[in-house]
């Protein structure tokens, strides 16, 4: 066989090996254990007033309160459908405000001209071997790390590592950096555990229920 | 990213309503001018822009057409007919329109429900067993229609989306929707409905950037006869849904004015 075939053979092989081994993050995930984080970031002496001003009036700062999104670090106990296609992944949220996030596996840049800050950000991904590494940037600084009121700044940058550890487990490590409210970067793992027979539920928030009668 | 188009047609409204309040009282120069204004939801449709890009239209894996892709708004195609309401849905339409749309609920970021249109981008993302509805407005929420299942679940609702369960005829997605709550409007006008509000909507692209929808709203206790409109969309290939957040300092609500 020439070389050049040779070549093409094995390009062709690789390429439809790598096709077959990327993984399906498909379904539907509840968080396993607590959704608050363990650990708190090393805060700067700023950023820990703004901690300590939350924890002292949790509810009334609690953006979630008034029916706003959590962004991309918060979660809740309820259940979260990760939708795959070959350039677009989404994350579905039943709780919070029922909405979603877009991860482009499409090979873009992040692009922060239309929206500079946003509640979710831009997230751009590709994948690493097994894991699907999710680049965050562009967020605002409204939203908590988590419900005990952890606060960041709008220079937060998130890097995720989704990988489906096993069948029914997905494992999420998130590093995040913020030169503004952190003396250094903070890390922590996140696992999922599979729901097989749930499908997300219609559960909108508002903070006019009376409104939205009983839903 | 919080924006109000509602206010494009109720700022000029409630600011007609203000200015007259601010002004004398009860002259007869005052009930003309009054008489002038439009009540938002008594306005006619309005004409489709361009037509979305030609080409062919992009096709999965097992030959179905791939609705995937950025949509804008779905539009009225104009003159169509009115639909057939029971007297108690035409008086309530009258009254919610007469009262310029003052009471819409969508305004106060309530789900918009099916099958009202909006002027905000869908992007629809399609797999074999899914085709998932991403709305960037009303509300920044998504649509499940499922392509898995032939039947409803017993039971279901009452909903803001419904149940939606689609199958293919030809190249036509025809998805079939109940289980709704009778808490939304249809449109601006106030066009009400009943829990036993059925929906069927049948998705065609007829092209690389033309999406075509033609909806049923089925719904005896409401319209003595099916109400049949026709839509389009076209493919946004040039930019990107934006994060549109409806509780996010909304001032529409201040601004709807009633009689």
């Amino acid at each position: 066989m020439r070389p050049v075939l040779v070549f093409l053979a094995l390009a062709l092989a690789f390429s439809l090996v790598a096709a077959a081994q990327t993984p399906d993050l498909s379904g539907v995930w509840v968080v396993s254990g607590s959704p608050d984080i363990a650990g708190t970031p090393a805060y700067k002496p700023e950023a820990l007033k703004i901690l300590q001003q939350n924890r002292a009036n949790l509810k009334e700062k609690d953006p979630a309160t008034y029916c706003l999104p959590n962004g991309v670090v918060r979660v809740t106990n309820l259940p979260y459908k990760i939708v795959q296609t070959p350039k677009l992944v989404v994350i579905l949220s039943e709780g919070n405000t029922h909405s979603f996030r877009r991860l482009f596996v499409d090979g873009r840049a992040h692009n922060l001209e239309v929206e500079p800050e946003s509640w979710t950000g831009d997230s751009i991904a590709k994948w690493e071997g097994d894991a699907l590494v999710v680049d965050t940037i562009g967020l605002n600084d409204r939203t908590w790390l988590d419900s005990s009121g952890k606060p960041h700044s709008e220079e937060l940058h998130i890097v995720e590592r989704y990988r489906r550890a096993s069948a029914t487990r997905l494992e999420v490590q998130y590093t995040l950096d913020d030169p503004k409210a952190f003396t250094k970067p903070f890390t922590f793992t996140r696992t999922f555990t599979l729901q097989p027979n749930r499908e997300i539920q219609e559960r909108f928030c508002t903070d006019q229920n009376h409104l939205a009668g009983k839903q | 990213m919080q924006r109000s188009y509602r206010n494009l047609v109720l700022t000029a409204a409630a600011a007609a309503t203000v200015l007259l309040l601010a002004g004398g009282q009860g002259s007869a120069q005052e009930a003309t001018k009054q008489k002038q204004i439009v009540p938002p939801g008594a306005a006619p449709p309005k004409p489709l822009g361009p037509r979305g890009p030609s080409g062919p239209v992009p096709r999965t894996s097992d030959g179905k057409p791939d609705f995937s892709g950025l949509w804008n708004s779905q539009r009225n195609l104009p003159g169509q007919e009115e639909p057939a309401m029971l007297p108690w849905a035409a008086a309530l339409t009258k009254e919610r329109t007469a009262n310029y749309s003052a009471d819409d609920p969508e305004a106060r970021c309530i789900p918009g429900g099916v099958p009202r249109a909006f002027p905000y981008h869908h992007q629809i993302v399609q797999t074999s067993k899914l085709m998932l509805v991403l709305f960037e407005g009303n509300i920044h929420t998504f649509r499940q229609i499922f392509l898995d299942r032939t039947e409803h679940p017993k039971n279901v609702g009452p909903l803001w989306y419904g149940d939606s369960i689609a199958k293919w005829e030809g190249d036509t997605l025809v998805v079939d929707s109940v289980g709704f709550n009778d808490q939304f409007w249809f449109d601006m006008a106030g066009h009400p409905h009943s829990t036993e509000l059925h929906v069927i909507e049948r998705y065609h692209r007829r092209d690389f950037g033309n999406l075509e929808i033609e909806v049923t709203v089925i719904d005896p206790k409401t319209y003595s006869k099916p109400w049949v409109m026709k839509r389009e969309a076209t493919l946004e290939t040039e930019i990107e849904m934006t994060e549109y957040v409806c509780n996010e300092n909304n001032s529409d609500a201040l601004h709807l004015v009633g009689k």
